[in-house]
Parts: structure tokens; sequence; C-alpha cells
């Protein structure tokens, strides 16, 4: 599914990246949100620390360059203060700065070129190619489906009237090879096509405009 | 396509088959041929994982799948299968609104009678 590669594309620009992580605890957080791309910031059922400390020690680069990419794309928000080594946070404060510093726990269904993809403000989707649209257009998606914050859920019958999603085309490039091998056994019939699917990322910057509608009120959260 | 392609694609096969090019060749043609047809599968495939999981997260709620889907196109809802089988695992109480819905909209399932101590719970 092209969504699901989001979180393994690297652009040419953020390959020389080299970054300094201030502390490992939002690390894991982060790489808590970029290994499982459909999974939302914080779960409704249960907020347990342990998902997140289990994660892998180790840092994939797919996460580095995510955080590049989150701190260029919002440069107004202000930078970590540097924390005391000796007192370590504690996790929920860091589970919460992670949720807020990345997406305002808002989350929308958007359907694009005939599919629908689950949408977070703050991160990228793989979409078809979108004709007409060049780099570093801004693009508002009408098509939203259903709207979901921490406690209310719209659900759209089929649309959220006057509910918008705003994006920024980021990049207009090709998918990853693939290799078309068509073969009659026993007939010396051997075809070899290269393909590459065009499609374009596009870049989340905000869910607005699903106030008015009629929503429903979700249970307290109850942290496990 | 040139010796050196086929042992690209033959890197994890077993034996001599990643090594030996007369055996390689015949098993990387396998493989692109299986690569088709599982190209095509696999959409058949992900989308009966998602009625799988659809159905699990509706009778969590007393809703079977058929029943669940049936209220949901009656009520406009165009939610499709991949994203209902996300937000049953990741949100569960937008999916239990969901299923209240469908519920109201075509009330297909009775609610099982409780019995005993659970009618006080």
């Amino acid at each position: 599914m092209a969504s699901s590669m989001c979180a393994a594309a690297l652009s040419p620009s953020s390959a020389a990246a080299i970054l300094s992580l201030p502390n490992r605890g939002l690390t894991l957080a982060l790489l808590h949100r970029k290994a499982r791309p459909f999974s939302f910031s914080v779960d409704r059922s249960s907020t347990s620390p342990a998902p997140l400390l289990s994660a892998p020690p180790l840092v994939s680069p797919s996460t580095l360059f995510s955080r590049k990419w989150k701190l260029s794309a919002a440069p107004e928000e202000s930078p970590e203060e540097p924390e005391e080594p000796s007192v370590p946070e504690p996790v929920e404060a860091q589970i919460a700065a992670a949720a807020t510093a990345k997406g305002e726990d808002v989350f929308a269904v958007v359907m694009i070129g005939s599919r629908q993809y689950i949408v977070f403000p703050g991160r990228f989707i793989y979409t078809q190619r979108l004709k007409g649209a060049n780099v570093d257009d801004k693009i508002i998606l009408n098509k939203v489906l259903l709207v979901g914050t921490r406690t209310k859920t719209y659900i759209g019958q089929p649309v959220v009237t006057n509910a918008a999603v705003h994006a920024v085309v980021e990049e207009q490039g090709l998918d990853k090879k693939v290799i078309v091998f068509k073969f009659k056994k026993k007939k010396n019939y051997r075809r070899t096509i290269g393909h590459r699917q065009p499609r374009t990322r596009i870049r989340i910057t905000g869910i607005t405009g699903y106030e008015d509608f009629p929503f429903e009120t979700l249970p307290e959260m109850v942290p496990a | 396509m040139n010796k050196d392609k086929i042992f690209k694609l033959a890197k994890g096969f077993r034996g001599r088959a990643k090594n030996c090019i007369r055996i390689a060749r015949e098993r990387v043609e396998k493989a692109l041929q299986y690569s088709y047809r599982d190209r095509r599968n696999k959409k058949r495939d992900m989308r009966s994982l998602w009625i799988e999981r659809i159905n699990a997260g509706a009778r969590l709620h007393g809703v079977n799948y058929g029943n669940f889907m049936h209220g949901l196109m009656k009520e406009n809802i165009h939610l499709n299968r991949k994203v209902l089988s996300e937000l049953s695992m990741h949100e569960p109480y937008s999916f239990k609104a969901l299923v209240d819905i469908s519920r109201k909209s075509f009330p297909g399932n009775k609610v099982p009678k409780k019995e005993g101590l659970s009618t006080i719970l």
C-alpha cells in the first residue's frame, strides 16, 4: 500500500542530515509513531507507557530524517529546552510533548483519487500523481469522510460538510521500480517490462472546518 | 536480463539458486511470475484481512459484519474496509460510535440478554 511506505521515504536534501537528538525518550516516542504509520499518536483505549518503552533502542535513519522534516516544516515551534541529564522527565510528559509537537490530536479520513487515507497534520502521504500540481502548491482536500479528535468524532454522511484538509505538495516523483514479467511455459515467450508508477507526496498541514458538524461524543479515555 | 541482474534478484534464494546461473535463472523467472500473480492476489488478501478485522471489532459490540456493513450503507457512510479496519484497531471509541449508528439504522442483531450476576454489572 502506497501510504504504508511513507515512513521509509527519503528526499535528497535530507540524506546528508546529521542530527543530535536532545533526549532519548522523545526519540522512542517518535520511533513508536513512525514505526507504525497507521497508529495514532495517543491510543484512546489505553495510554500506557509500556509500548513506548518496548520500542527498539536503535535509531533508524527514517526516524532521524522524519525528525528533520518536523523541524524544517514547522520552524515557528520553539525548540526543546535542554534537559538536565540527571533528572529524566516523566514518561507521560514526554508522550504529551511528542503528541502536541506533531499534530494536534486530530485526524481525518480523506478521499483522494478514489482511495481513502487516514491523515494527521504534520505527516505526509503518497497519493496517485496529481496532474497540474507543482511542488510547494497549497492544496485543499474536500472529500473528508470522518474527522476525529480526542473527545469527539464527526462521522460524515457521506462527507463532513465544510471540512477541509490543507496540504502542501512536496514532491512529484516515481514509485519504486516493479518488474512485470510475462511468461508462457514451453512456448518460448518471455517479456520483461519495468514500471514506475508516478506518485505525489503531500504533507498535511491542517484540518479545519469540521466544528459545526454534528458529532458523537466519545467516552473519556482512561489511561491504563 | 544479464547475469548480474539475475544474481541481484536471486539474493536470499536457497542453495545453488543464488550462486549458479542456470539454476538462478529458473528460480528468478519463477519468482517474477509469482510476483506478477501476487500483485493481483495481494489486493484480494488485504480485503479479506480487513473484513476479518472489521468482523472481530464489530462482534465485540454485538453486531456481525454483514449487519454492520448493511447499516453503514443505509446511513450513507462511505468509509472503505481499509479505513474501517484501522479504526477498529486503533480508534475503538470512534468504531463503537460507527457500530451504534449502524445498529440504530439496521437492528439485525439482538443484544444478548444478560442473566444472573451480569445484569447487575
